[in-house]
């Protein structure tokens, strides 16, 4: 900045006092275009931030606060303490969303990885048409997730849906997918691995193609397989995106719902509740919201938990974000 | 493969393994692609069967007679032009409201230099980190118990405050962290001369962010609009939370609801799905080039 404010003291103006945010500090009331800058930038940040505070902050308090209380909307809430984590430690159903949850994410993050990092590294070899194929494998994304579970919905029908009426030509009697608490989570894990390959692929596309061409005609040099570099070379070079692909993935996949309540309601016999679907039943169906906000406060915490300990095990994450 | 080997010269052996790879990624690529293409086939197909045909159990690969009929009768067994007229005008809100809004924070906190501009940016970074999950439900509280609107009084009491209305579909969900973000990390590549000689002609702030820098970053301002667009017609449970009334719902709602009454017409669910789904698939087949661009940055959907 100290070297601009020169070219400001020109004749067309008269000289103002330099403008740099140390005078903020001084205690001096500052004065002329400085301060009126200062203020349009404030106003400019007004709205968006008035927003967040009253959409975003105050939630969060808000959600916190709820979870100590027992609240059913319609009379005041009462503050229970612990109570709504000790019901949840009894809550077989909610236990059993959470090993869902995690089962979901566990199968749809690292498959949808080693699918988007392979089907990226093929699209980066630099061959004819990878456009369209591109644009193919990012569709899903793109879509809606009703509109894409309303399709699998149907693909899965047991009597004459796309999978089953492919297996009978092969000459195997398919199961009722999402009705056998054996195939349902399965089902649905698939869907979430089918629709999130394209943004995995898209962002190890990307960081691919920033990586450093010379390390690779050196390695050539040096008599490296194509194997050997993908390993030595490739793969630690990416890290950075692997770290963020994993997180926005796990937060993403940590909050599937549409495809839940439109492919199998939590059913059969809860086999596939996720978290936000136990956490939707208890607010909106049995109006237990103080219960509800601890659920979610739970979910939070997990999150922020294997957030962490990927960030530990990666070694943080530098260039990407 | 021997006798081409023998016949060309021995440069062309390093080469040789090159078509060969490229075929098998060709092949590869094309069986991916198909995968993620075939339920959206399957979708429009199912869209132009007639019902007897969807029910028979050898129908083949492509529809007998092209049923375009389906989509006129599926708009009269549920109002899906309704429902998606509604979600226009919710996406539409939201993207004019994201653009501007979001545009003017992210300039003020690149460019300006206020008492507490970092902290606030800080402060949207953090709610960028903040799951749907941990906000939805205050969120819903903050609707209904909205002082007066909606027959509630000035503590919020005694009506619906906003749920059931168009601000309960706008206002909460117009204006998102991320596009501040992005916003901001475009203006902040814009050299200070810019600015400084817009400045000496006399320029107030508002006109040098509106005039002068904001068309420098068109591609964020496509970018965001389009993802905004995007997420807002693709959005599912907010419409869900707040709206009840058939008038009021938007098409991710409509088709859901379709599914829970009428389960088993498949074309006529199809027929919906498709109409929802063509808006984004066409928007995305323009804009590829700023959604690739937001995604990456973004990674959220």
């Amino acid at each position: 900045m100290g070297a601009t404010t020169v070219v400001k003291a020109r004749p067309a103006r008269p000289p103002s006092p330099p403008e740099t945010s140390a005078p903020l500090r001084t205690g001096r009331v500052p004065t002329g275009p400085g301060r009126r800058r200062r203020r349009a930038g404030m106003l400019m940040v007004a709205p968006a931030l008035l927003h967040a505070s009253l959409w975003i902050g105050l939630p969060v308090v808000v959600s916190v606060a709820l979870a100590f209380t027992k609240y059913d909307v319609l009379t005041a809430p009462e503050f229970v303490g612990l109570d709504n984590f000790r019901d949840m430690l009894d809550d077989a159903v909610f236990r059993k969303s959470i090993v869902n949850t995690l089962l979901y994410t566990f199968f749809t993050v690292p498959f949808g990885m080693a699918l988007g990092l392979l089907v990226a590294l093929a699209l980066h070899t630099g061959l004819k048409a990878r456009g369209i194929f591109r644009t193919a494998v990012f569709l899903p994304q793109v879509t809606a997730t009703v509109a894409i579970a309303l399709v699998w919905l149907w693909i899965y029908n047991p009597g004459n849906g796309l999978l089953n009426t492919m297996l009978a030509f092969l000459g195997v009697d398919g199961p009722a997918w999402l009705a056998s608490t054996t195939w349902a989570l399965p089902s649905v894990i698939l869907v979430g691995i089918w629709q999130g390959i394209g943004m995995k692929m898209l962002i190890y596309l990307a960081a691919l193609q920033s990586l450093p061409r010379e390390l690779y005609e050196a390695a050539s040099v040096d008599g490296a397989s194509r194997v050997r570099q993908f390993f030595s070379i490739t793969l630690p070079l990416l890290k950075p995106a692997t770290f963020f692909v994993l997180i926005t993935s796990m937060i993403s996949a940590f909050q599937s719902f549409d495809q839940i309540y439109i492919l199998t309601d939590g059913g059969p016999a809860n086999s596939t509740t996720m978290m936000t679907y136990e956490i939707y039943k208890s607010a909106f169906r049995e109006f237990r919201v103080g219960y509800a906000s601890a659920q979610s406060l739970v979910l939070f915490v997990l999150l922020m938990g294997f957030t962490l300990v990927n960030k530990r095990i990666m070694g943080g994450s530098r260039g990407h974000n | 493969m021997a006798t081409t080997e023998l016949l060309e010269p021995a440069p062309a052996l390093r080469r040789r393994t090159v078509p060969l790879g490229r075929i098998a990624l060709y092949v590869t690529l094309s069986v991916v692609s198909l995968l993620m293409v075939v339920p959206f086939a399957w979708m429009v197909l199912t869209s132009l069967r007639t019902p007897v045909e969807i029910a028979s159990q050898d129908a083949g690969l492509l529809p007998e007679h092209w049923e375009f009929g389906n989509y006129a009768d599926a708009l009269k067994a549920a109002p899906f032009a309704t429902y998606a007229r509604n979600s226009f005008i919710i996406a539409i809100s939201h993207t004019v409201l994201n653009v501007l809004v979001a545009s003017m924070a992210g300039y003020a906190l690149a460019r300006i230099r206020f008492r507490g501009s970092e902290m606030i940016f800080y402060l949207f970074v953090a709610a960028l980190m903040i799951p749907t999950y941990t906000k939805v439900l205050p969120e819903f509280l903050i609707v209904r118990f909205m002082p007066l609107a909606g027959g509630n009084d000035i503590l919020g009491q005694g009506g619906s405050g906003w749920l059931d209305s168009w601000w309960a579909l706008i206002v909460p969900g117009a204006v998102t962290p991320f596009a501040v973000f992005l916003f901001r990390q475009f203006y902040l590549d814009l050299p200070v001369e810019l600015e400084e000689a817009a400045r000496l002609d006399g320029l107030g702030e508002y006109r040098i962010y509106s005039r002068i820098m904001s068309p420098q970053v068109k591609p964020a301002f496509i970018t965001v609009a389009l993802l905004t667009f995007e997420s807002s017609w693709n959005n599912f449970l907010w419409p869900l939370l707040v709206t009840h009334t058939d008038s009021l719902r938007v098409i991710q709602v409509g088709l859901s609801v379709f599914k829970t009454e009428n389960g088993t017409q498949w074309h006529f669910l199809m027929a919906g799905t498709t109409l929802a789904t063509l808006p984004m698939v066409v928007l995305f087949l323009i804009g590829q080039r700023y959604f690739v661009q937001g995604f990456a940055t973004a990674g959220l959907k």
